[in-house]
């Protein structure tokens, strides 16, 4: 057990590095400039460009420029080239926001889709299953802005309500039930647009796992022992299916901070998405690097803990 | 079985938790739902966020929006478009005009005469009521004293044509006249010439006065001199009468030293002011006293009185001091710190009817009402200014009741302009879409060639499929709800037959397949635009097509922007292209009408050149009298006209979006609230009247007027 933990640490440890290198790499290799030393844009002359090349390091080596950054980093100096305000507090505040949307959105998904995939694999081909399955294909299928714009058009145009941003703009609280239940109102859509097109991934592998595990013969068994129907399934059959998802738990960490950068940005929501996508926009090196960072640290800690995980939910496996 | 149970409840709980939160929010019919404050708030949205907070150092229109309401001009525009005085109370123009003398040249009947004699003698004309000519017996009745001066010698460096460094020359300019006038008269010395003869100011000998350093041939001497020390100077002056007790944000007395603070902080090259060109005439700012400021220019230049618009700058926060105690405080170097560095430009401080409060960036700009403003406090207690990207975000938000305006798109027009529960406001912008032609280049030298063209595209059309009709037809260079527009030219009519027939003229005839042709060249060339403008990109196709049908082999180009501008436009490598210009309201054309800027990198990049129209343009810019003006405006867009270097396309027309509930809030003669439907002005203006707004709980009934 601690053998394995000591093994996996070096291991991830070693993945970290590479992926810091490589993502160092491509940030430099990508084509464009950070905004603020743009030649095309009007605004700098060449002086103000060479002091803010001079500011960013960016007349130093690549190797140089790669210590420099990570060493800020790990002290938690490093600051944002557009706002030149810290990094890390940014990212934290930013996470903050996306939080509740990411919360909401998990809990929808990961409860939703069990029942739905259970009942369409109990009456597989029923009538259930075949409108369960077309919606899951039309929810994947449809371009998650395209259905986000339809959703607030339909909604603000006939509830005349606000939709966008985080709160209502401009609201100055009569009371903090007020506030709880603004804030509440714009959670709403963005958090069920993005659980929707969860839902439907997931309800498909469910129903999948089921189908496999229901031929099995101690789910014959659980029903000839005569069982009630939701013991055999949501027990019996459940438990043993669940063995895939515990890796799918796993990764859903990283989505903490990738966010959604489409639902964020269209409902001008504040989040962690929307910051990376405007930081690659501007190429503000040290967001997107640090963000990248971050994202890795928590593929890393996810992978981990479904490993963690299995040994807990499967007494075969032995780490 | 307590996992299904959980597994359906928990989120069908969520969901219910989360949906009954729609009672709470407030609603675009109920907007002050669990929010009092939103009728004291006015909130409007732009696409892009403002740059610098600073009426001298930036240009853009979210700045412009926010530094419209937080600074103050000396003047501004009224209603009718006349001049307005805000800071300044009232002011005068006159002028200071001055003459070399040349004691050498006889004076008609008078023979060579000293200064002295000369003064003497001019002073004799203007008191006696001789029987001049009216023109030169206006000019002197004009003039309301002389006097004698011996200017002193001064060094001066010109840069001359084919020399990297620029020459220093000493002068010793001879004694002159000078003629305090009590208006401008830009006839003045031709009207003098009557009794001094002819060119006694043209041919002012300036080299005789002039040295320089280095040996220059006679030739360069002479044109060095001639624009060194011209014979004569028209000095028009403006004297401001300031405003008394009018106070900055934070409690400062405005005077008339921040009057001259701020013209000098524009000419100052290291703020890189983008206002700089508009003050270049300026010869120097005199404080008078704490509220009168005395602007001397250098020349005659009309639209100068427009300039003082500029929001005025408080000195004590920006002037030097300030500025080293900021750097000192922020542990910058003072000497590597100026006005663009300083966090005045994110918190600005002016004497505008709304004072600054929070700028998050990309987010909004908050502005609140100023108590103290001299003109009365604004009714809105706020001022939010939202930037939103996206225009259907925009749009929704509009819905939901929480951005009070939204300009709509052309092909919404028709849907919104009657739904009941908005007010809607239209009129045309102060800008013009154009095909413009490469006049250096054949055809287009033949100005039949390019009337031809603009007779065979049906205009109409255009501005019906492409603009949705929210658009006119347009005839010339000047904004249409102006004076100086001349309403008696009509459009050209679509009539490819008289357009054949002038290109027939032009020895263009078609030939066996149908293409035009001319000593066996076939007429073809080719029509560019930028990229990103979807409607420029249509009228290409369409105007292509027009053409084709007529026999020309059009093809058509987009270019990405700059690529467009710096390798196309400012290179003059262009054969016809399609391009738009937003006008001000000055009716000065020099800069893209005047054959003088047709060079790489100018404004008159078709290549525009008419001597009568070089004149007129000229004209105005030195016209103070606005009837005078007008008429000049009037000839010169005949001649735009006539000669169609552009085909002038239309003018578009906008359509915003108000909050039926806004209204405007005045005081009736008896002190008593009355609430008034808000009326755009004559020019289409409807925010004109913004600082009255207000915003009620339910729409007013408007039935008692």
């Amino acid at each position: 057990m601690f053998a394995f933990l000591a093994r996996s640490f070096v291991q991830k440890m070693v993945t970290l590095f590479f992926v810091s290198i490589v993502s160092f790499l491509i940030i430099h290799l990508a084509p464009g400039k950070p905004s603020q030393i743009d030649p095309m844009n009007p605004k700098f002359t060449p002086e103000v460009m060479e002091r803010f090349q001079k500011e960013f390091h960016l007349n130093k080596p690549l190797h140089q420029q790669y210590l420099l950054f990570y060493s800020g980093l790990l002290s938690g100096k490093i600051v944002s080239w557009k706002d030149s305000r810290p990094v890390l507090p940014k990212i934290w505040e930013r996470f903050l926001n996306s939080l509740p949307l990411f919360i909401v959105g998990t809990i929808l998904t990961w409860t939703i889709s069990f029942p739905l995939g259970i009942r369409g694999a109990i009456f597989r081909g029923g009538w259930f299953d075949r409108s369960s399955t077309l919606a899951a294909y039309v929810l994947i299928s449809i371009p998650g802005f395209f259905f986000a714009y339809l959703l607030i058009i339909l909604v603000v145009s006939s509830l005349h309500v606000p939709v966008i941003g985080m709160k209502t703009f401009g609201l100055q609280y009569s009371s903090v039930l007020h506030w709880i239940m603004d804030h509440l109102w714009h959670l709403i859509l963005p958090s069920v647009l993005g659980a929707s097109a969860g839902v439907a991934v997931l309800s498909r592998y469910v129903r999948n796992q089921m189908l496999e595990v229901e031929g099995r013969d101690y789910v014959r068994t659980a029903v000839a022992k005569g069982l009630t129907p939701d013991q055999v399934h949501y027990k019996h059959a459940l438990r043993n299916a669940l063995l895939p998802f515990v890796t799918m738990f796993g990764l859903i960490l990283p989505g903490l901070i990738g966010g959604s950068v489409i639902i964020e940005s269209i409902f001008s929501w504040p989040g962690m998405g929307r910051m990376a996508y405007e930081a690659i926009l501007a190429r503000d090196y040290p967001v997107i690097l640090t963000v990248n960072f971050i994202s890795a640290v928590l593929v890393l800690t996810g992978t981990f803990v479904s490993d963690l995980l299995y040994m807990l939910v499967d007494p075969r496996i032995r780490l | 079985m307590f996992v299904k149970r959980f597994l359906i409840l928990a989120p069908f709980l969520l969901l219910l938790v989360l949906l009954q939160s729609y009672f709470w929010v407030p609603s675009y019919e109920e907007q002050t739902r669990g929010n009092p404050g939103r009728l004291e708030e006015f909130i409007t949205a732009s696409i892009g966020d403002a740059s610098l907070l600073n009426p001298i150092l930036s240009a853009d229109s979210a700045s412009s929006d926010i530094q419209g309401k937080v600074f103050e001009g000396l003047i501004d525009l009224d209603e009718n478009l006349d001049y307005r005085g805000r800071l300044a109370r009232s002011w005068d123009i006159s002028e200071q005009a001055f003459f070399y003398v040349r004691p050498e040249k006889p004076v008609p009947e008078q023979g060579a005469m000293s200064p002295d004699a000369l003064l003497n003698f001019l002073r004799e004309q203007v008191e006696k009521s001789g029987d001049y000519p009216q023109p030169l017996q206006e000019s002197l009745e004009n003039i309301a004293a002389l006097s004698l001066d011996s200017p002193d010698k001064y060094q001066a460096s010109l840069s001359l044509a084919g020399q990297d460094d620029p020459q220093v020359f000493q002068v010793e300019p001879p004694d002159r006249i000078v003629l305090d006038l009590l208006e401008v008269d830009p006839e003045l010395f031709e009207n003098l010439t009557l009794l001094l003869g002819e060119a006694y100011f043209q041919e002012f000998p300036a080299f005789r006065h002039v040295r320089s350093e280095s040996d220059l041939d006679p030739g360069q001497l002479k044109a060095a001199a001639s624009k060194l020390l011209p014979g004569y100077e028209h000095n028009p002056v403006i004297v401001f009468h300031l405003r008394d007790q009018v106070r900055f944000h934070d409690g400062h007395l405005f005077d008339a030293q921040d009057v001259k603070f701020t013209y000098e902080s524009i000419v100052n090259p290291r703020n890189l002011s983008p206002r700089v060109s508009d003050y270049e005439p300026v010869k120097a700012v005199h404080v008078l006293d704490d509220l009168t400021v005395k602007i001397v220019y250098k020349r005659l230049y009309s639209p100068a009185l427009m300039t003082w618009s500029i929001g005025i700058l408080p000195e004590h926060l920006l002037n030097r001091q300030a500025l080293d105690r900021e750097a000192e405080s922020r542990g910058k170097d003072p000497d590597d710190f100026f006005m663009r560095d300083s966090r005045f430009n994110r918190s600005p401080v002016g004497c505008g009817p709304f004072q600054f409060e929070t700028w998050e960036s990309d987010q909004y700009i908050r502005l609140d009402s100023f108590a103290e403003y001299w003109d009365g406090e604004p009714n809105y207690a706020s001022y939010a200014y939202r930037i939103v990207p996206d225009l259907l975000t925009q749009e929704m938000e509009f819905y939901a009741g929480t951005l009070d305006a939204y300009s709509v798109q052309p092909h919404q027009v028709e849907r919104l302009k009657t739904d009941p529960r908005f007010q809607s406001f239209s009129g045309t912008s102060f800008g013009y879409t154009y095909i413009g032609y490469n006049s250096r280049r054949e055809p287009f030298d033949d100005s039949r060639v390019r009337r031809a063209l603009s007779l065979a595209l049906d205009v109409d059309r255009i501005i019906k499929y492409v603009l949705y009709g929210q658009g006119e037809r347009i005839t010339g260079p000047f904004v249409k709800q102006t004076e100086y527009y001349n309403q008696d030219i009509k459009p050209l009519p679509y009539d490819p037959e008289k357009a054949l027939q002038l290109l027939a003229r032009a020895g263009w005839t078609r030939n066996s397949q149908g293409w035009l042709e001319k000593d066996g060249r076939i007429l073809q060339f080719t029509l560019i635009t930028n990229t990103g403008n979807d409607i420029r990109k249509s009228i290409l196709a369409i105007v292509q097509d027009f053409w084709r049908r007529i026999g020309i082999k059009v093809s058509t180009d987009t270019l990405e922007w700059s690529v467009f501008i710096q390798e196309r436009v400012n290179k003059l490598d262009f054969d016809a292209l399609v391009l738009g210009w937003n006008m001000g309201i000055e009716p000065d054309l020099y800069q893209i009408w005047h054959s003088s800027q047709a060079d790489p990198h100018e404004l008159n990049f078709v290549g525009f050149d008419d001597p009568k129209a070089d004149a007129l343009i000229v004209d105005i810019r030195q016209e103070y009298d606005k009837e005078r003006q007008i008429e000049a405006c009037h000839r010169l867009h005949e001649i735009i006209a006539r000669e169609q270097p552009y085909t002038f396309l239309y003018v578009s027309k906008w359509t915003a979006l108000l909050d039926k509930r806004i209204v405007i809030k005045d005081l009736d003669a008896d002190g008593e609230v009355v609430y008034k439907k808000i009326r755009p002005t004559k020019t289409g203006d409807y925010s004109f009247y913004f600082n009255k707004w207000v915003k009620r709980p339910t729409v007013p009934d408007f039935a008692a007027e």
